[in-house]
């Protein structure tokens, strides 16, 4: 963690490449009904930082994530708040903002040479006569043999092979934003450890801004610099990477405290009792109440604001809030 | 010491190629003693699976020795793998895909248990099967319900029942938890530790996660590329790993208190 980090007002969206405000996501099941698949998503991506949106499954994540590209599943509406580039240029997706995914087997066309894939990512103008650019992409995600790997099939790599070259087509448009969800959970862990070591070195070199989609608190403490974390379609905590050290909402305590770690040893598990509401079914005032411990009766009629004590730590939770900064 | 409940002598287990064949496994040792488990990690292709289904007997081409309770696994006769397929079960990694998505919990059950001669009236069927639903924590209730409506903790816990409720004794878990959520996972992991202490359940536990090997099991394998790299009790090998495999697998693995600790203001930066 560079010094930095702890002046850097959080709220503050002025040096960011990207900002997103009060972003919402509705799903229209049927005519006139409103299901909220996300709501009240603040987010400011800043060049050559990572910030990590992190969660269960349907928390929400990835489609915030697809949201900001507009990559949204049919039925889903991107109906509430902005998004705002900060800089000039071709922001559109593809350009200013690419996306990699899960699974790159199944992103990348198999019957097409990794070559000829990247080539058609790159913009129209530079295609004719890109094999320098093609060979010094290829060299960026880490291949010391560009040329047979360009003229590869993609089930001639290997997972963590094709996931680079899903960057190095990513990185092909010269985007200010990379979207990298769920990069690694289809991969073996030396290569994840490759792989995330990659994205970050990229991210310094590149100057790129990541979002970082993922359930995994442990790659997050790993790469990120900043860390969201979501529950039901809202982000319940929010601040720097060390705050995983010393969470503040009970969800985030009760997740660090469910995982398994290195260091703990055999120690009994401390799961979260209950599951995570589906979409509408998600109760009124904090989402998170009826699995809290703290809950307390507020809890149940009003949802807590994100707020936090000013050094960029901010938690939605009417306990924590009534007890102070700790 | 009583004798082990598993032992494992120079178990090869290989997959026809063409004409040739393809070694998943190269003469793995190894013994379980009743009411352990025995962690197996590795990354894909480490033959980590080949070795649970070659000692299972649910492979073909498979050479060396499985003793189980003193008898010779791979040289049963029919009733013989009948009744070594009751008291060793297998769970596996996607709980959804492991069930019949057009069978009710309780009826996946009760079929379990009637192919196993274990039941003989409707009633009895009942009542067994709402026992071993209560056993891994899912209500009477919940034998109505087809996978579809459950989620994946739930699925998984199904799961668990149907191997147990045969009376089985050796359960090998293939990626038990992976598929699910970090909340959930917490809940399944505590079950198999408590179905270990409370009804002296043996384990072989398979996966890639030495966080969770770490927690649940007594004693580690790492292989890679179908040999046994390092073993040992898993305090050992997962905090001191002496095989260069082993230790960069460890050095991989994510862990949120190493990198915190790595990444504090002032700490050295080491890769």
């Amino acid at each position: 963690m560079k010094p930095a980090d702890s002046n850097r007002p959080v709220k503050d969206g002025a040096d960011a490449v990207l900002s997103v405000a009060g972003l919402g996501v509705g799903y229209f099941p049927e005519k006139g009904r409103r299901l909220e698949v996300v709501g009240g998503v603040d987010l400011d991506l800043r060049a050559g930082r990572t910030v990590a949106l992190v969660g269960e499954s349907g928390c929400g994540k990835s489609i915030t994530a697809a949201a900001l590209g507009g990559l949204l599943p049919p039925g889903m509406v991107r109906d509430r708040g902005e998004i705002r580039w900060r800089v000039g240029g071709d922001c559109s997706p593809g350009r200013g903002l690419a996306y990699v995914f899960q699974d790159p087997g199944e992103c990348l066309d198999p019957v097409f040479t990794i070559g000829s894939q990247i080539r058609e990512a790159l913009p129209r103008a530079e295609r004719r006569g890109a094999g320098k650019r093609l060979d010094r992409l290829l060299r960026t995600v880490g291949f010391e043999d560009p040329e047979r790997v360009l003229a590869s099939y993609p089930h001639q790599l290997s997972g963590g092979m094709q996931q680079r070259a899903m960057l190095a087509m990513a990185l092909a448009g010269r985007p200010r934003v990379l979207v990298a969800d769920e990069p690694t959970t289809a991969l073996d862990v030396t290569v994840q450890a490759k792989i995330l070591r990659l994205l970050a070195e990229l991210q310094q070199l590149e100057h790129l801004a990541v979002l970082l989609i993922t359930h995994n608190l442990a790659v997050v403490a790993e790469i990120a610099d900043e860390v969201l974390v979501m529950y039901a379609g809202r982000i319940v905590e929010a601040g720097p990477v060390h705050i995983l050290g010393n969470p503040r909402h009970p969800y985030v305590n009760g997740l660090l405290k469910a995982l398994p770690q290195l260091g703990t040893g055999p120690a009994r598990l401390e799961g979260i009792a209950g599951t995570v509401p589906p979409l509408g079914r998600r109760p009124p005032g904090c989402r998170f109440h009826p699995r809290c411990p703290l809950a307390q009766p507020v809890c149940r009629e009003r949802e807590p604001p994100l707020n936090g004590p000013g050094d960029g730590h901010r938690a939605a939770c009417w306990v924590r809030e009534a007890e102070g900064p700790t | 010491m009583n004798a082990p409940l598993l032992m494992v002598e120079n178990l090869r287990v290989t997959y026809p190629a063409g004409r040739r064949h393809v070694t998943a496994v190269r003469g793995a040792t190894f013994t379980i003693e009743r009411g352990r488990c025995l962690g197996v990690a590795g990354e894909s292709g480490s033959g980590k699976s080949s070795l649970a289904r070659g000692l299972l007997g649910l492979e073909t081409h498979v050479a060396g020795r499985v003793v189980f309770d003193g008898q010779e696994v791979l040289k049963l006769d029919r009733a013989g793998r009948l009744r070594f397929r009751r008291r060793a079960q297998m769970v596996f990694q996607d709980p959804l895909g492991s069930l019949n998505p057009r069978m009710k919990t309780g009826a996946a059950l009760a079929e379990v248990l009637r192919v196993h001669g274990l039941v003989a009236t409707r009633a009895e069927t009942e009542r067994q099967v709402a026992r071993w639903l209560e056993t891994v924590g899912l209500d009477g209730a919940y034998a109505n319900r087809f996978p579809h409506e459950l989620s994946g903790g739930q699925r998984q816990r199904v799961n668990l029942a149907r191997a147990l409720c045969v009376g089985a004794e050796f359960l090998v878990a293939d990626e038990p938890v992976s598929a699910l959520d970090v909340s959930v996972q917490a809940q399944v992991l505590n079950l198999l530790k408590s179905l270990q202490e409370t009804r002296g359940i043996t384990w072989m536990l398979i996966g890639h996660d030495l966080a969770v090997m770490r927690h649940m099991a007594d004693e580690v394998m790492v292989m890679k590329d179908g040999a046994i790299l390092e073993q040992g009790p898993a305090a050992d090998v997962l905090a001191r790993p002496a095989h260069p495999y082993a230790r960069e697998l460890l050095a991989a693995v994510p862990d949120v208190g190493r990198a915190l600790a790595r990444r504090r203001p002032g700490a050295t930066v080491s890769d």
